[in-house]
């Protein structure tokens, strides 16, 4: 024994272990939350159940599986359930997502394995994705053309064919309604801020006054023409409506403009259901959230997530630079200069919901506050920068991870042999000139490694953003077509504060649940592509200054 | 007594105490220096020749190194390093408040003992010195490469690949690429420390052949380890030990005849 562990073997095991069980751990994450949100797109089997009570009841539910699980019977007799005949030690329980919201109260339901009579999986089930009151599940009977009832003999077809033209329509009025006619209010806003502000010069003179108020009637007139299209187009999409038979054997009405896509999941194959999980992945990544957040995709948070941390790149890369050369080439050896860097490093342990508090006083209050009065009088007292937006979030962000770049800088330019600094310098360099010629190039592959470890923790961080300019959802994005089309004053949505807000802020949990986890899939996955994006980068200027050693 | 090739011995001698300004490239006068309390350099004086070689020995830690640093002020680097005496070079003490570091440093160039290329490549590196003057001119630039390439004998080994990275170099060609850098801003001295201590010995070779080249354009001061190389490539040889500069005079002398009892104990190996 002693031998075994003279030889070291024992201290192998050990360290090995920790390896592994960090590995395991990594991957069991990543591989737990990939395939939790990854699975949600694949379209379940939609089953009918005949079901009968305790009273002898009997009901038709159509629906998913959502979750199953065993309860002890005991636990249900003395919750005042009866059996008629004893079940044995437990019972399965199912929670079945039922949909047709409006209809039923709630779209989730739990069903005892014991009221259950027969379950079928009739292809015939149609599940529909609506913008409204979720999914619906029911057989489609006939379509509702111009008022007038038809019973064509290829109902699904045909309800397919109309839908892909209400899709089409909605999406033209939808894009009507974010490019043109946002345009227009764009304008109007500016004509409004345009006047203000030759009111508060006391420069509004009558002329002026006409000027804006012919552009403001022909602004006006182009509104109206397109409203009365984007009307239009919204009639046409909701023309038409289908008429679905339910779960309770009733005819609903469902107008088209209302749904978005149906699907057969008991008729797929395989390839069918991977086509459909393909589909749905992609409009996850690239379509608008519905419904505070529980349907549809994530995209603007994805946008606001990338946009906001390359923002914060670019304001802390140059700080932190900077900062580390004066601390590393000019400032004197002295106790000063340690205790600077000292404090530098603590900063990094600041909890970070300190920069937000920090960001919204300072940034937000303070110099938002006065950009303000000073370049946006006309727009007071509703605030322009002087409320939280992305660039302030960039910056409180920049605060939080300037450390992380001050010390890895500076340990990249500690790493640059003598040699080479006392090799320009022999050639008849100043300090600057090699600073900017030799140094920093070499440094390079440094300040990259700062800059990765500080995208890592900026993506991740959530709460100081909270205060500084996150909100639940964001109307436009911060870059449009409207100038001057990078808006930084504007809030934005992101993606760790989506999982919060789908997670513990949505009125409907077990909808949103799977969200969760595509989201947080989502989130790593947008991390770990800025970082391979950075570390390729690194990997390259690294081998373009190759140190001297080799 | 170590066996001297004959062939490379000087025979016109110069009379290194009474040197005319026209010969003297450099003139070191009363040099003290400390770094902190501990003092390095002791009241050294000597007036260096233009165009010849100069060699400085003595055993580690003697202060060579220190006082070649001092030619092109590199000790101004070095943190409380105190200098006293001066250093005349154009009858103007390079350690006066006036002159200009940079330019100095332009006229007094300098080899370390490890090549120390930048991480650039084979071209960039030899134009550098010609960039930080604003010479942009790619003709200029072309002509000062090959021309410094030339002269440091290493032309043909990189012509064709005066692009690549300069890492990729043997330890030999390193330090004759980081001399054709020095050369190429037109020094009127350069100083060699240790230029092959750390190189094997046909480069060693090589280089000390050039070193014998290059004094027919520039002033060449060396530190060096090795008795035989000061031997070898040396016109006048200057002896140090702890700090003081114990015997100055041509190779020949130091080498046959030396006057002091240390230098004499020094080459023949007593102690060092």
């Amino acid at each position: 024994m002693g031998k075994w562990f003279k030889s070291g073997a024992p201290w192998i095991w050990m360290t090995g272990g920790a390896v592994s069980i960090s590995l395991i751990a990594v991957l069991g994450l990543l591989l737990l939350i990939a395939w939790r949100g990854l699975s949600y797109f694949w379209p379940a089997e939609i089953y009918q159940w005949e079901l009968v009570d305790q009273q002898g009841q009997k009901s038709t539910i159509i629906g998913e599986i959502y979750d199953r699980e065993e309860v002890p019977t005991e636990r249900l007799i003395s919750a005042g359930h009866k059996f008629n005949d004893h079940p044995g030690e437990t019972v399965t329980r199912y929670l079945i997502k039922t949909g047709n919201r409006e209809f039923v109260g709630l779209d989730f339901r739990w069903v005892m394995e014991t009221d259950i009579v027969s379950r079928s999986t009739p292809e015939g089930i149609a599940k529909m994705e609506r913008t409204k009151n979720g999914d619906f599940y029911g057989y489609p009977v006939a379509i509702i053309e111009n008022g007038k009832r038809l019973n064509p003999e290829d109902v699904e077809s045909e309800f397919e064919a109309q839908i892909e033209r209400a899709v089409e329509l909605s999406e033209k009025a939808v894009g009507l309604q974010k490019r043109e006619i946002g345009a227009i209010n764009h304008k109007l806003e500016q004509l409004r801020l345009k006047e203000r502000r030759y009111e508060l010069d006391n420069a509004l003179t009558d002329s002026r006054k006409l000027e804006l108020q012919t552009q403001r009637d022909t602004l006006q007139a182009d509104y109206l023409v397109l409203e009365k299209q984007f009307f239009d187009l919204r009639a046409e999409a909701g023309r038409d409506a289908v008429i679905i038979k339910d779960m309770r054997g009733q005819e609903v009405t469902l107008k088209l403009d209302s749904i978005l896509g149906v699907t057969y999941s008991n008729r797929l194959n395989v390839f069918g259901k991977a086509a459909h999980w393909v589909k749905g992945v992609i409009n996850f990544v690239t379509h608008d959230p519905r419904e505070a957040n529980t349907e549809g995709g994530v995209f603007p948070a994805i946008f606001g997530t990338v946009f906001m941390v390359m923002l914060m790149a670019v304001i802390v890369t140059p700080f932190g630079v900077v900062a580390a050369i004066y601390l590393h080439e000019y400032a004197k050896k002295g106790p000063i200069t340690k205790m600077i860097r000292i404090a530098v490093i603590n900063l990094a342990g600041v909890p970070s919901i300190v920069y937000g508090v920090f960001g919204l006083g300072f940034f937000v209050y303070m110099l938002g506050g006065s950009i303000d009065q000073l370049f946006y009088p006309e727009a007071l007292p509703t605030p322009t920068f002087g409320s939280p937006g992305v660039i302030w979030s960039a910056l409180t962000l920049a605060i939080l991870t300037l450390p992380v770049v001050i010390v890895s800088t500076e340990e990249g330019l500690s790493r640059i042999p003598s040699s080479v600094r006392q090799g320009s310098l022999a050639l008849g360099a100043t300090k600057a000139e090699t600073l900017w010629r030799i140094i920093i190039p070499m440094a390079s592959p440094a300040i990259m490694t700062g800059l990765i470890l500080a995208v890592a923790r900026a993506a991740g961080e959530v709460a100081p953003l909270m205060l500084v300019g996150v909100v639940k959802l964001a109307p436009t994005l911060p870059i449009d077509m409207n100038f001057p089309f990078v808006h930084l004053e504007r809030k934005f949505m992101h993606l760790g504060f989506h999982i919060y807000d789908v997670g513990f802020q949505s009125p409907n949990v077990e909808a949103a649940r799977p969200l969760v986890y595509a989201t947080s899939f989502l989130l790593v996955s947008v991390i770990v592509s800025l970082n391979l994006t950075a570390i390729a980068v690194r990997n390259h200027l690294r081998e373009k200054y190759r140190s001297l050693e080799h | 007594m170590i066996s001297i090739d004959k062939s490379v011995m000087k025979t016109d001698t110069l009379d290194l105490d009474n040197l005319s300004p026209e010969q003297t490239a450099l003139e070191i006068r009363n040099l003290d220096l400390k770094y902190g309390d501990k003092q390095a350099l002791f009241d050294v004086s000597m007036k260096i020749p233009k165009k010849k070689v100069t060699a400085f020995i003595g055993p580690s830690g003697c202060g060579k190194s220190t006082l070649l640093r001092c030619i092109n002020r590199m000790n101004d680097l070095v943190d409380n390093c105190h200098i006293g005496g001066e250093i005349m070079l154009h009858g103007q003490n390079i350690y006066d408040k006036k002159v200009d570091v940079a330019s100095l440093r332009r006229n007094v160039g300098m080899v370390f003992q490890r090549p120390n290329p930048f991480p650039k490549s084979i071209y960039e590196n030899v134009v550098y010195g010609l960039r930080l003057q604003g010479i942009n001119n790619r003709r200029e630039l072309d002509e000062a490469a090959e021309r410094s390439l030339r002269g440091a004998a290493i032309w043909d080994e990189v012509k064709d690949r005066l692009h690549d990275n300069a890492f990729g170099l043997s330890g030999g060609q390193q330090q004759r690429l980081v001399i054709a850098r020095a050369i190429a801003i037109e020094p009127e001295v350069l100083l060699l420390d240790e230029p092959t201590s750390a190189l094997d010995p046909i480069s060693t070779l090589t280089i000390e052949e050039l070193i014998t080249e290059l004094k027919s354009k520039y002033t060449v001061v060396i530190v060096t380890h090795n008795m035989q190389q000061a031997a070898r490539v040396s016109d006048q040889t200057a002896f140090m030990y702890m700090g003081e500069l114990i015997e100055y005079a041509d190779t020949n002398t130091i080498f046959t005849t030396p006057k002091q009892r240390k230098t004499e104990d020094y080459i023949t190996g007593r102690y060092g």
